[in-house]
Order: C-alpha cells, then structure tokens, then sequence
C-alpha cells in the first residue's frame, strides 16, 4: 500500500521531469530563460566541482545553525517564562505579538545597518525569524500542559524546577516541535532574502548575482539546494517528534 | 498523638466567579495509627477530596495543623503518596519510567530506581507491560501502575482519593482484593476516599463518615469484621448491618445536597 503510494506519487514528478526536458532542451520555450532538468544536473556538478556551491552553502549552514540553535533555546525558555509568569505575560504579549506578526523582511535593511553586511546580521535574522514561533508555540504548549500531570509531579515533593523538567517541558513538547517547524521555514526564507539584499558570501548571494546575470539553470540548482535544506530539516524534527511523542496522537483522540 | 494527626482543621476557599467565601471542611480532626487502614465516606462535594489534598499539603488549611509522626506537614513530599482517580500518569512515559518518577523526585539513584520499579511492577502484577505507555492499559493497569508509582516512594502514608471511581464495577472490586492483598504485605497506613458504601467497608478498620458541605465528621464506623477478607464477606449480615448504618447515615446527607425530600417508605 504505502510502496503504491510510492509509485504513484512519483509518477507526477517524473512526468514533470520528461516534459520539462523535452519543452527546454527543444527550445520550445526558450530554454535559457526555463533550462532543462540534464542541463541543471550539469550545471550542479560542475558548481559542486569548482567549490562554488559547498563553500557558500557552508556560510549560508553556519548562519542558520549558529542563529537556529540559540532560537530554540532561548524561545522555550522565554515561552515557559511568560507562560508561568502572569504579569511578564501581561506586560509583554502584545509587543511580542505585534513584533511576530511583522514581516521580518522589513527589517532586514535596518539590520544590515546594525550589523553590517556579512555574518553576523543574517545569524540575528535567523534568530528573530525562529526565536518567535518557538517562544510562542511553547506558550500555547505550555496552557495545554494537563493539570493531573504537573499534580502527580508535584505530589511527590517537586520543587518548581522540576515541575517545569518533568511536567512542563515534556508536556509542551510536541507544540514546542511544531513551532522548530514552523521556525525552520521562515527563517530560511529570511536568510536567503538577507543574503540577497546584501552579503559577501551565501546560497542567497549566488541566487542574487545569478539573477542579476539572468542564469536560469544556476536559479534552479540553488533553488533545488534550499529546498532539499528545508525538507532535510522539516523532515528531521517531524522524525524526531515521532520517536519522543508517539503518546500525542492517542491524546488527541 | 496517632501516626497521623488531623486536628481541628478548616478549609475555606473564595469561589472564582461570585467571589463568596466557601467553607469546604469545617472543624475536622482525625487520628489515624500506624498500620491502619481508614477509608472515609461522604456525599459528592463534601470535601472528602481536600482532605486528602490537605494531608498531601498539595492544600493549606485555613485552619488547624496536620501532622505525620509528630511533625506538622507544610509541602508535599515522598512520606505521603498519593494515587488519584485520574490516575495522574504521564503519557510519554512508559510503565516503568513512570514508576520511577516519585523515586527520581526523592533522587534515589537509576540503578536502584530500575530495580524498584520492577519489583513493584510485578506486585501489581503488570511484569510483561513494563515498556507500555498508559494509553496501551485499560483503567484498571493503569491505575495498578499509578499504586505502583505511589508505593515505590516507600511512603509512611499512602493517600487514595477515589483511586477506583473512573473503573467500571467488576473491575472496581477486584481492584479493591488487590489492593487488600498488597497492603496485608506491609500494613501501610491508608487514608482512602470514596463515595462507594461498600469499597468502604470492606476495605477498613474504620470508616469515617462525612456530612455534605461544609465537610464535617459525623460518625467514625470501627468494621470488625475479619481480615483477610475476600470479596465474599460482602454477602454477610455483618457486613450488611454495616452497609445499613452508614447508608442511614449518609441518605439524609445525600438527601441535602440533591434538594430532595425524604420519601415516605
């Protein structure tokens, strides 16, 4: 059944190969403008081979995890806060809500600005572009922690701590995997939107400088490259999330 | 001065909406010696639940003290554990680990934790679900898991809080050999709830009987009948007698609480 589904499903994507080779490499759309799914593959080795594509993407790597990283961290910590905390949350929820709910995309100027046009500013995109999911999906995570769990925890003696290590956190897990998710898809969005509008080195400087010279199969490579990232990541956590959370699903039943 | 010592306490609490000061138990004292096994009995809402809430300090009197062996009890801690109705157990822990979580809270190592665990588990009779998650048990093997979890802490006091009420009645009964069976081991001191006459008689050495709200002791019922018990001795007219007076004693208070008057029989 699921090897079927297999068969079937990549039926459409193959299909969409064949016919995309044959429109581009007969010219019958303008091939420089569409390239050709051989001409891409070509193209992918020989920017593998001259080390173009792995010594950018190692910068574009290093930026996301170097800001992902310390998002996670820092949003389940201030999203336990502010859920236990009433008066934090009072004070602080709407800010917040009004700083997620802004297109981080217009910041990038400004933080070019602060923190100059290499590294550092596209680590703190990718920290504010994650750090809010996170925070904010650990926050509902949190008020949907059941109360006959944090009891039992507390029965036997538990100091507030480990309330939050036994009940708390394990709880909120699987809302806290869904907001790593969620943060995965914006933050590399925002990398690659920072690295376009200004940067020494990058997956995102290539798809810019490439665009600029308008190289349809060099668009294609990169693009193939961001989203095999995305989808590598996305299929990580839900992964992971199967192994440490199959009691979820009984739950919501 | 009894292995537990409730004197005299009080539990007042505002209700949320109205704002209007709601007494929940009123002037409650009771003593309970080491070994013994008290069950109390009352009609829903009468605040046999915080009472049991007060002995584990997961509540504060308004008034009056609570002591284990002398020692007046201010937070939770393992020498009392409770079992609950929900059963309390968390889903992403297995059978095992969730015995071992009062045992983690009290810092015993993860050697011996292990050990423990296992031994309790098989007292309770659940030695091939050792790798289950609660959702893979019945109710009934859950809450064997839950008395598993509370006995593993060795507590001096094990507090029952309707432990059988989200059982259905077969199993209910079964559970309640069970657990004679395990405390005829050890005789552990029980304070155990429940608003079922008959799971209160046949477990005790005495019930004590509750008024609707506020919470008081109207009657403590020694049940002399002989240990062990099995289920038969439900069928008896001791037991019946008992059954009889405390139902007496409760109807009226039932009655109370329902608006209903008594009918004319």
């Amino acid at each position: 059944m699921a090897s079927r589904r297999l068969v079937v499903g990549s039926l459409s994507v193959v299909v969409f190969l064949a016919l995309w080779q044959i429109v581009g490499s007969t010219n019958l759309i303008r091939s420089d403008l569409i390239s050709y799914p051989s001409e891409v593959v070509a193209t992918m080795a020989k920017m593998a081979s001259t080390g173009e594509l792995g010594s950018n993407a190692w910068v574009s790597l290093n930026e996301f995890f170097v800001g992902f990283v310390p998002a996670v961290i820092f949003g389940i910590v201030a999203g336990i806060a502010l859920a236990l905390v009433r008066r934090l949350r009072l004070l602080l929820d709407p800010l917040l809500i009004a700083i997620y709910q802004a297109p981080i995309i217009a910041f990038i100027p400004i933080l070019v600005v602060w923190f100059g046009v290499g590294t550092t500013s596209k680590i703190v995109m990718v920290f504010i572009s994650a750090f809010f999911p996170v925070m904010i999906n650990t926050m509902t995570g949190v008020a949907q922690v059941a109360e006959p769990w944090t009891r039992a925890v507390r029965s036997f003696g538990a100091n507030t701590l480990q309330v939050v290590s036994k009940a708390i956190l394990p709880g909120s897990l699987p809302a806290i995997m869904a907001g790593m998710r969620l943060g995965v898809g914006r933050a590399v969005v925002v990398l690659i939107a920072g690295e376009m509008y200004v940067s020494v080195m990058g997956i995102g400087r290539l798809v810019q400088v490439y665009s600029s010279a308008a190289r349809a199969s060099e668009i294609v490579v990169l693009v193939v490259v961001i989203s095999t990232f995305g989808f590598a990541c996305v299929s990580f956590l839900r992964w992971l999330e199967n192994r440490i959370g199959p009691w979820r699903q009984e739950l919501e039943q | 001065m009894s292995h537990l010592d409730v004197e005299d306490v009080s539990l007042a609490y505002r209700r949320p909406l109205s704002n209007e000061q709601f007494l929940a138990l009123e002037n409650v004292s009771l003593g309970v010696e080491r070994g013994e096994l008290v069950t109390v009995v009352g009609p829903s809402g009468c605040g046999k639940s915080s009472l049991l809430m007060l002995i584990a300090a997961l509540l504060h009197p308004t008034s009056g003290s609570i002591r284990l062996s002398g020692r007046e009890v201010k937070a939770p801690g393992s020498d009392r554990a409770m079992v609950f109705q929900d059963f309390a157990l968390l889903p992403w822990r297995t059978v095992l680990s969730n015995v071992e979580l009062g045992m983690e809270l009290k810092g015993v190592t993860p050697a011996e934790r292990r050990a423990a665990a296992q031994r309790y588990i098989a007292m309770v009779g659940l030695r091939d679900f050792e790798r289950h998650f609660p959702h893979q048990l019945s109710g009934g093997m859950r809450q064997r898991v839950g008395i598993a979890r509370a006995l593993s802490v060795e507590p001096e006091v094990l507090l029952m809080d309707e432990p059988f009420g989200a059982l259905d009645a077969q199993i209910r009964a079964l559970m309640a050999v069970e657990l004679l069976r395990i405390w005829e081991r050890d005789r552990k001191t029980i304070v155990f709830i429940t608003h079922d006459i008959d799971e209160a008689v046949y477990l005790a050495d005495r019930v004590i009987v509750m008024s609707a709200s506020p919470g008081r002791i109207i009657e403590t019922i020694r049940v002399d009948l002989p240990r062990p018990r099995d289920l038969d001795v439900r069928n008896t007219p001791e037991f019946a007698a008992y059954r009889h007076q405390i139902w007496g004693l409760l109807e009226e208070q039932v009655r109370s609480t329902l608006n209903w008057p008594a009918v004319a029989s």
